[in-house]
C-alpha cells in the first residue's frame, strides 16, 4: 500500500515518529513489525490477513517498545476502538502516538488465509462493523472497501448455548475450560489487559488459583469476562492466541450484547463515550439486587 | 514420597534480628533423619509453610551444630509472610541440602576474611561458625560486617561474642547517618572500611556476601589488596522453585545457580553473562 | 532398517486398539478438535478406534501433558495440633499407549528425559515415562512451520518411539510396523494376532521420500555453527530488537514438546489441609525469574526471548548434548505476534557464518 509507505516515511523523516507499528510480509502469513527507518517502511502492507490489533502493542506494559520512543501505530477500526479505551482510561496519552487508521472492508480468521472474504472465512467481529473508515485518527488511508460478509458461527453458538439448560451449559464450559493450561496468552495479547499486575499474579492473597485446574480456570476465565465488561471491542485476540482452542469470543460476545442491551454500550472509537462501568445512570436496570 | 516431598520441620525458636529479620531456629520431627541430616556451608534448602508454599534460603547454621538448622529471612512475599506468622512449636518444611558449598577444606592453614552487608551475613555466618568450631584448623579470622543503620545489623548476640574474642578481628560499620550516639564501630561504606583494615591477601581466602552494590564496589578493592579472583567467594540467588536444576528459572547463561551454585568465585561470576 | 518387521492392516489396526482399551489401558491418539472453527486435532484419551484420526492435522498441543501434566499434584498436607501429615498422591501412573504419535512428539520423550533425570530423579515424569507405550506413526511432512531436519530428525525418526507405523500408501491403508525398542516387541508380542507377517508395501519408500522432501528445503539453519556464536553473543544487537513482536505470551511455551519449566505452588482446601501441586510455567513471562525484592534479572522480552533461544541451542546441548527442540514448528503456529523460529534460526546462522568469515574464532 503506497500511500500508507510513503506516510510513514514521510512520519520518520520529519522526526514525528521514532517508529511505525505495522503489519509486514512475514515468512509465514502477515504479522506485526516495528519500522524504525523509510526503508523498513517498504515493507508496511495491509490486507485481508491484518488480522492483529496493534493497539496492543500501546499498552503501558510493552516496556521494550516503550524505550523505541513516539510510535505510530496502524488501526483498523476495531483497534481504534482500543486505543480509545485506552484513553478512556487514561492508559495513554493522545499526544504521545500518532494513529494512521486504514479503511477496512473486514479481515480473516486467521493470518494465513487465502481467497475472497466469505462467510466461512471472515472474523466473527467484522460482519455488520460500524467502524469501517476509523475516527480517531490523524491519517487515514486507503479506499473504502465493499462490506465484509458475515460470519453466522459464533452468533449461532451463542444462541445455541442459550437453549441449553443450565446444567448443560455449565457441563459445555466445564469441557471446554478443562483444556486451559493458563498459558495467559489470552492476558497477554489483549490491548485491554493493562494492569501492571494482574489480579490473577496475585498471591498474598490470592484471590485465583495459577493452577490449571477446573476451580482455577473457572476464577480466571470468569475474572477475565467481567474485568472485560464494557471495555472489551471484540477484537478476539484473545482467541486467536489460545493454544488450547477455547471458545474465547463466545463469552466476550455475550458479554457484549448484555453490555449492549442493558448498557446501551457499543464498541467504539469515540475516546469521550461515557465508560459503563465508569458512569452511573439512575435508570440503569437495577433489577438484579434482591 | 517424591523429590519435592519435604521433611517436616519444628520451629524450635524464633529471634527477632531486626524490626523485617528473622531468624527461625527448626528441628527435624523425624529423629532418625535429624541424625543422618548432613550439609556443608554454603548449601541451600527449600523451606515450607503448607498453604503458602515454599522459599529458597541458605541454611544459616553451620553444619558443626547439629540436630537444627536455622534460616534468616525479611519479609518480602506470600511465603515470608507466612513464616513471620510462625511461633515456637509450629511446623514446616524443608528439602534440601541442595547446590555446592565453600571449600572450607581447602581453605584450611589459611587465613579467612569475611565481608557482609546487611541479611548477606547469613550464609556468611554459616562459614564464619563453621570455620569458628574448627578454629585450628584456620589461621587469622577477620569479619568485615556492614549495615545501612544500627538498627539492620542481624545477628547482634554473635557480633558481640566475635567482637569479645581475641582470635577474631572484627570490623562493624553502618551506612554515614545509620549511626546512634553510642555506637562503638565505623562509620562508613563497606569497601572503604575493607580498605581502612587492610587484610593481607597472602595465604588468605576471602567470602563476600551482600548486596549487589557492595559487591560491586568491593571486589576492586581486594583486587588492589592483592586477592586474586579464584580466591574471593560469594554466593548467589536467584528465583528458584524446585532447587534441582529442572524448574529452569535461576540460570545465568549455562550456569545453574541451584546445581553450579550458588557458591562462585569472583573468577566464575566474571564469566557469566550480565544477568543476575 | 535391522530391526522387526510386521503388517498391521487396517482393520486389525481398530481391533488392536479396541483389545488395548479393553485390556485396561488407556489410549491416547490424535482425534479431531471437537469444538474449534479451524480443523485442528488433539491428542486425547480415546474410547472408540473410530474417533482416531491418524492422517489429520498436526495436534495443537504436543505430547508432554500425558507426562507432564498442565498441573499435577505433587504432595497433600494436613495440619493436626503442631504436626503435619504429608500424604503422597497417588502414584499409579496408568498404563497408557499412545498410539499415532508424531514422531517430532515422540522424540522430545528421551530429551526431556534429560533433564528430568539430572543428578535427581523426577519421579512422577518417569512413572509416567515407564508406564507408557508410544506408537509413532511416521508424518507425512506438515507444511512450512516445520524443521525437523535443522534439528537432526525427520518425518519418519524413530526416536523415542517404541514402535513405528508407516502409511503402506496402499489404497486399502494398512501399516508397515517397525519395532524399535524391546518395551515395543512386548506389545507386539502380546497382542500378536493383529500383526501379519512382515511385508513391505510399495508405497512405504515413496511416501517417506516425499515427507523428507516436503520439510528438507524449509531451513537451512546449522544449529553447530548456531550454538558457537551464541556462546559468544549473548550481548549482541539482535537481541534488542529481536522480540519486539513478541506479546510474552508463552504460547509458544504451552505447544512445545520440549519446554519443560514448571512452578510449584501451595492451594489450600479448607483450613488445615491442602495440596502443593506442579504447574506449567514460561520464562516468556516477566514474573518467572521475578525477586521478592522487585528486582528482576530478565527484565525485558527481549531478554526474555534470548534466554527461550539460548535454552534450546545452547545451554540445553552444552549440558546434555542435545537440542532442546524437534523442529515441530507449533510455536511458529501458534504465536499471535508472528515470531517465527526458524526464521530466527536462519538469521543466527547468517551472523554465525558472517562472523566467521570476518576472521572470528571458530
Amino acid at each position: 500500500m503506497q500511500e500508507l509507505v510513503d506516510l510513514t516515511s514521510k512520519l520518520l523523516q520529519n522526526g514525528d515518529v521514532n517508529v511505525v507499528i505495522g503489519y509486514e510480509e512475514g515468512p509465514r502469513g502477515v504479522r506485526p513489525v516495528v519500522a524504525a527507518t523509510p526503508d523498513d517502511c517498504r515493507r508496511l502492507i495491509f490486507d485481508h490477513r491484518a488480522v492483529h490489533n496493534l493497539a496492543t502493542y500501546l499498552s503501558p506494559r510493552r516496556k521494550h517498545l516503550r524505550v523505541r520512543g513516539r510510535a505510530a501505530v496502524v488501526l483498523k477500526g476495531c483497534d481504534a476502538a482500543a486505543v480509545a479505551t485506552l484513553l478512556r482510561e487514561r492508559q495513554l496519552k493522545r499526544d504521545d502516538v500518532v494513529l494512521i487508521g486504514v479503511r477496512c472492508g473486514g479481515v480473516y480468521r486467521t493470518t494465513t488465509a487465502e481467497g475472497a472474504l466469505s462467510a466461512d472465512n471472515v472474523a466473527d467481529r467484522c460482519g455488520g462493523c460500524a467502524l469501517r473508515e476509523p475516527t480517531l485518527v490523524d491519517h487515514l488511508v486507503g479506499d473504502l472497501p465493499p462490506e465484509p460478509p458475515t460470519a453466522g458461527q459464533r452468533a449461532a453458538r451463542i444462541a445455541a448455548l442459550e437453549e441449553l439448560s443450565p446444567a448443560e451449559r455449565f457441563d459445555y464450559w466445564r469441557r471446554s475450560l478443562a483444556d486451559c493450561v493458563r498459558c495467559n496468552a489470552c492476558r497477554a495479547v489483549c490491548p485491554l489487559c493493562v494492569c501492571e499486575r494482574c489480579v490473577a499474579d496475585k498471591t498474598d492473597p490470592q484471590w485465583i488459583e495459577s493452577s490449571p485446574h477446573l476451580r482455577g480456570n473457572f476464577s480466571w476465565h470468569m475474572a477475565r469476562a467481567l474485568h472485560l465488561a464494557g471495555r472489551c471491542v471484540d477484537c478476539g485476540e484473545c482467541q486467536r492466541a489460545c493454544p488450547a482452542g477455547i471458545p474465547l469470543t463466545v463469552i466476550n460476545g455475550k458479554v457484549g450484547q448484555v453490555m449492549g442491551a442493558r448498557f446501551g454500550f457499543r464498541p467504539t472509537d469515540d475516546p469521550d463515550a461515557p465508560a459503563p462501568i465508569g458512569t452511573f445512570d439512575p435508570d440503569d436496570s437495577q433489577e438484579f439486587i434482591r | 514420597m517424591n523429590l519435592y516431598t519435604p521433611h517436616p520441620v519444628r520451629v524450635a525458636e524464633v529471634i527477632d534480628e531486626t524490626v523485617d529479620t528473622r531468624t527461625l531456629r527448626l528441628e527435624f520431627k523425624d529423629p532418625a533423619f535429624a541424625e543422618s541430616f548432613d550439609f556443608k556451608a554454603g548449601q541451600f534448602g527449600e523451606y515450607s509453610v503448607f498453604g503458602a508454599g515454599e522459599c529458597t534460603f541458605c541454611i544459616a547454621s553451620p553444619p558443626t551444630r547439629r540436630g537444627y538448622i536455622e534460616c534468616s529471612f525479611k519479609k518480602v512475599g506470600k511465603v515470608t509472610n507466612a513464616m513471620r506468622e510462625l511461633e515456637v512449636g509450629d511446623t514446616m518444611g524443608f528439602r534440601g541440602p541442595y547446590g555446592n558449598h565453600f571449600p572450607l577444606d581447602r581453605m584450611e592453614g589459611d587465613n579467612l576474611l569475611f565481608i557482609a552487608g546487611g541479611i548477606g551475613l547469613a550464609p556468611v555466618r554459616c562459614v564464619i561458625w563453621n570455620a569458628l568450631d574448627l578454629r585450628d584448623k584456620f589461621r587469622d579470622v577477620t569479619i568485615v560486617y556492614g549495615a545501612r543503620s544500627v538498627g539492620d545489623l542481624v545477628y547482634r548476640r554473635e557480633l558481640e561474642e566475635w567482637a569479645g574474642r581475641d582470635d577474631v578481628k572484627l570490623w562493624q560499620t553502618v551506612d554515614p547517618g545509620g549511626e546512634t550516639p553510642d555506637w562503638k564501630g565505623e562509620v562508613g561504606f563497606v569497601p572503604s572500611v575493607v580498605e581502612k583494615a587492610e587484610p593481607k591477601a597472602e595465604n588468605t581466602y576471602a567470602i563476600i556476601c551482600g548486596p549487589p552494590i557492595m559487591i560491586k564496589f568491593t571486589l576492586p578493592v581486594l583486587i588492589k589488596l592483592g586477592f586474586t579472583k579464584d580466591r574471593i567467594f560469594t554466593t548467589l540467588e536467584n528465583r528458584m522453585k524446585c532447587g534441582l536444576g529442572k524448574c529452569g528459572r535461576c540460570n545465568i547463561g549455562p550456569v545453574y545457580v541451584c546445581k553450579d551454585g550458588p557458591v562462585f568465585t569472583a573468577a566464575q561470576l566474571e564469566d557469566l553473562p550480565p544477568e543476575f | 532398517m535391522s530391526n522387526e518387521q510386521k503388517y498391521l492392516s487396517e482393520s486389525e489396526f481398530d481391533a488392536l486398539v479396541r483389545e488395548l482399551i479393553a485390556s485396561g489401558k488407556r489410549v491416547v491418539a490424535p482425534v479431531a478438535a471437537e469444538d474449534d472453527l479451524e480443523p485442528q486435532a488433539d491428542y486425547r484419551a480415546v474410547s472408540d478406534p473410530a474417533k482416531i484420526v491418524l492422517d489429520g492435522p498436526l495436534p495443537r498441543r504436543s505430547l508432554k501433558e500425558f507426562f507432564l501434566p498442565a498441573t499435577e499434584a505433587l504432595l497433600r498436607w494436613r495440619l493436626k495440633k503442631g504436626d503435619v501429615a504429608l500424604d503422597e498422591t497417588e502414584a499409579d501412573y496408568p498404563e497408557t499407549v499412545v498410539v499415532g504419535a508424531s514422531p517430532c512428539d515422540a522424540a522430545a520423550l528421551p530429551t526431556v528425559d534429560r533433564v528430568m533425570d539430572w543428578d535427581y530423579r523426577d519421579e512422577p515424569w518417569f512413572g509416567r515415562r515407564e508406564a507408557t507405550v508410544v506408537i509413532s506413526r511416521a508424518c507425512p511432512g506438515r507444511d512450512s512451520s516445520c524443521f525437523c531436519p535443522v534439528v537432526g530428525l525427520a518425518p519418519d525418526s524413530t526416536r523415542g518411539a517404541d514402535v513405528m507405523l508407516y502409511p503402506s500408501g496402499e489404497d486399502a491403508g494398512g501399516y508397515l510396523v517397525e519395532v524399535i525398542t524391546e518395551r515395543g516387541a512386548a506389545l507386539v508380542a502380546a497382542h500378536s494376532k493383529h500383526f501379519q507377517a512382515p511385508r513391505e508395501p510399495a508405497g512405504v519408500a515413496r511416501l517417506r521420500e516425499e515427507a523428507r522432501a516436503r520439510v528438507d528445503g524449509n531451513s537451512s539453519a546449522r544449529p553447530d555453527e548456531i550454538r558457537r556464536w551464541l556462546d559468544k553473543n549473548f550481548e549482541h544487537e539482535l537481541w534488542d530488537r529481536l522480540a519486539e513482536r513478541c506479546h510474552g505470551c508463552g504460547a509458544c511455551a504451552a505447544v512445545c514438546p520440549t519446554c519443560h519449566c514448571f512452578d510449584i505452588v501451595d492451594e489450600p482446601e479448607g483450613g488445615d489441609s491442602g495440596t502443593r501441586r506442579r504447574n506449567w510455567d514460561t520464562c516468556q513471562a516477566a514474573v518467572f525469574t521475578l525477586h521478592g525484592s522487585g528486582h528482576n534479572p530478565r527484565e525485558t522480552q527481549n531478554a526474555r526471548f534470548r534466554q527461550r533461544v539460548l535454552h534450546k541451542f545452547a545451554i540445553y546441548p552444552e549440558r546434555f548434548g542435545e537440542i532442546l527442540c524437534t523442529g515441530c514448528g507449533r510455536c511458529v503456529r501458534a504465536c499471535p505476534g508472528g515470531m517465527d523460529l526458524p526464521e530466527i534460526l536462519e538469521e543466527l546462522g547468517r551472523l554465525a557464518t558472517s562472523s566467521q568469515s570476518a576472521g572470528g574464532t571458530p
